[in-house]
């Protein structure tokens, strides 16, 4: 089955990831992804059944014995649980666009 | 102060001269400086200078040559940094307007490891935005242009780094690696670029694009500046939980090749990468190239990688679901704001939202805040990056999910599975880096898929987590009988692929071959 991307998807995907389009991007939009969806029809001609998928490294100590692991082979790369510098203090705080007596200033968002 | 040549000048020269007081580090950084405000209006290779910290840096390496301390080969040494990378205290944009008056906080892993071995920085380079893209046209700020023709592009991302080693305005380079992204201008600039194994580098610091493929890695001018960059920056860093000191060996594997050992390492020719869509000049001068290889005593077998024509595919997936999750972190609240737009005001009263002007094709439902985020994004991001994130969100979302993101991953496994494959009869893999040279600039900007093919033959190095070494074609003849009336054309990259954590060995047959066609370097 060809997987095609209409208006309404398009709107309904730029709302899921906060982006506002006017209609010339979307138009434009629209083109690319449906040429881009159609490139991807060549996998579906490659049999992938029993093949185990990659895992991004993160989960790679959780993937099933066997699993292929993204980049490294790492396992369990755990850290001591002990304190460490926290950048929420001072060069973190000053690197934020708005700051107030150290504590961070964002635009009110209540109504 | 003498004029000094920087042309043929290499890390290993620099330190040279450095001890035996042929120059001091400051007049080199000078130098360099000078280069750039003469010519790097043309190239467009810097987003960012920073002189004064710069010759700062290199005044204090003088310093302690001359109260007699020693010093290591990085010591000095004038680079520029991709501007995706954070050195504490600069500006670090990405190359993209919702990062435009970031200035970073603290240094990526790399950083904290070249200061410790007092290299100097010069400044930050441009690249497509977030690093999506090959040609660097993609930057919200400028487009770099290629030093050896500059109605072409430099390639990208990393083309501000590619440009500025190429043009003798740094005198080695970082960039970042996600499917080419340091292989591709090295090649289109004629210069040297490592794609290091994953891992094997900290991406701490790196503003991510997606994560399971991204590398740092350095650009220079010979392999074996490119082996002493790599060198001090590689290692496990406990800020990147995906870094690993890994297998390849110690410092000295790394810096001083066995070429007795190199010479009989046996390298691959995968039948797949020399098809049609491969240019008559890049094929003509990568087997000059690797003829060159094989008369110096280096044994060359056919193999296959048969699954390379899914590659595409596979990554124009993984990497658009990646980005639409690593890009989330920019909601136009922390990090920079765009002005003129959703700011708190002077008084910090409350009733600001109100004065957000309401936007009929939204949602009436919207919040103020959400509201912010959909301005600052739409604003704050180029199309590249829109396109990315919103087909990331696709192939992510349910219904789409096993149909796209886990069959690319699961022909991720695939295509891994054809190097181990070919791994077991080689110890090398040669291919060429980029299927063409150096494009013009605006010719491959309205298609996105065309601009996606000129990753089709690094792409698959990534998926892997492989190191790759791209070299450009030295041989003089070869490269002459191409460009109209015996001018040199534009210049051609190959690349060798090691297995994972062997490293040392490509950088080492990098040495290897250089040291035959490139001697002025050596």
């Amino acid at each position: 089955m060809k997987s095609n991307i209409d208006k309404k998807t398009l709107e309904y995907l730029a709302e899921l990831s906060r982006i506002k389009l006017d209609a010339r991007e979307e138009e434009k939009l629209l083109k690319d992804l449906q040429k881009i969806l159609d490139y991807f029809e060549e996998l579906k001609s490659l049999d992938t059944s029993g093949v185990e998928p990659t895992r991004p490294p993160s989960t790679s100590s959780i993937a099933k014995s066997g699993a292929v692991s993204g980049g490294t082979e790492l396992k369990n790369a755990f850290r001591e649980d002990e304190e460490r510098i926290n950048t929420n203090r001072g060069d973190g705080v000053d690197a934020f666009p708005e700051t107030e007596n150290g504590f961070l200033k964002v635009p009110p968002v209540f109504e | 102060m003498a004029h000094i040549p920087l042309q043929n000048l290499t890390i290993g020269k620099f330190h040279e001269g450095l001890l035996k007081k042929e120059f001091s580090a400051l007049e080199i950084a000078e130098a360099y400086f000078g280069e750039i405000k003469e010519r790097d209006g043309k190239i467009g290779a810097y987003l960012s200078a920073n002189e004064e910290e710069a010759l700062r840096q290199a005044e204090a390496v003088d310093v302690s040559l001359a109260e007699g301390d020693e010093i290591g080969l990085l010591a000095g040494v004038p680079l520029a940094i991709k501007d995706n990378i954070l050195i504490k205290g600069q500006p670090a944009t990405a190359a993209s307007k919702i990062l435009k008056n970031y200035v970073a906080s603290y240094d990526a892993g790399v950083i904290q490891k070249l200061k410790a071995e007092k290299a100097v920085f010069l400044g930050k380079t441009n690249l497509d935005e977030f690093a999506m893209g090959s040609s660097t046209e993609n930057s919200a700020f400028k487009i770099t242009r290629n030093p050896h023709d500059l109605e072409r592009v430099a390639g990208g991302s990393s083309g501000g780094s590619a440009a500025a080693v190429a043009a003798n305005l740094a005198l080695g380079a970082l960039g970042s690696d996600t499917g080419g992204s340091i292989r591709e201008p090295a090649a289109f600039c004629g210069v040297v670029g490592f794609k290091p194994t994953y891992g094997a580098v900290s991406r701490s610091g790196l503003i991510a694009m997606a994560s399971s493929l991204d590398q740092i890695g350095p650009l220079a001018k010979t392999a074996e500046d490119a082996a002493i960059i790599f060198n001090a920056i590689r290692g496990r860093d406990p800020l990147d939980a995906t870094s690993a000191d890994g297998p390849n060996g110690s410092d000295k594997k790394i810096l001083e090749p066995e070429f007795e050992k190199i010479k009989n390492l046996v390298v691959g020719v995968p039948e797949e990468y020399f098809v049609e869509g491969v240019s008559e000049e890049v094929k003509k001068c990568v087997e000059t190239a690797r003829k060159t290889i094989e008369s110096m005593g280096v044994k060359f077998k056919k193999i296959s990688l048969p699954h390379t024509k899914y590659t595409l595919s596979c990554y124009y997936i993984i990497v658009p679901a990646e980005v639409s999750s690593n890009l989330a972190r920019f909601d136009g609240i922390r990090y920079a704001r765009i002005a003129h737009n959703a700011r708190t005001n002077a008084g910090g009263t409350r009733n600001n939202a109100e004065k957000i002007q309401r936007d009929s094709a939204l949602s009436p439902r919207m919040s103020a805040l959400e509201e912010i985020y959909f301005r600052q994004r739409g604003r704050g991001f180029g199309a590249e990056a829109k396109r990315r994130i919103i087909l990331g969100t696709f192939v992510l979302s349910s219904g789409y999910y096993d149909a796209y993101y886990k069959k690319a991953q699961q022909v991720r496994s695939i295509i891994k599975n054809d190097f181990e494959n070919a791994f077991r009869d080689v110890d090398v893999i040669f291919a060429p880096t980029t299927p063409g040279t150096a494009f013009k600039i605006g010719e491959k900007t309205s298609d996105p898929l065309a601009m996606y093919l000129e990753d089709i033959f690094t792409v698959p190095v990534n998926l892997a987590g492989l190191p790759s070494l791209s070299l450009p074609v030295r041989e003089k003849p070869a490269r002459q009988s191409l460009g109209a009336g015996g001018k040199e054309g534009m210049p051609v990259g190959f690349q060798l692929i090691g297995r994972q954590w062997k490293d040392h060995e490509i950088l080492g047959l990098g040495q290897y071959y250089e040291r035959a066609t490139a001697p002025d370097l050596y």
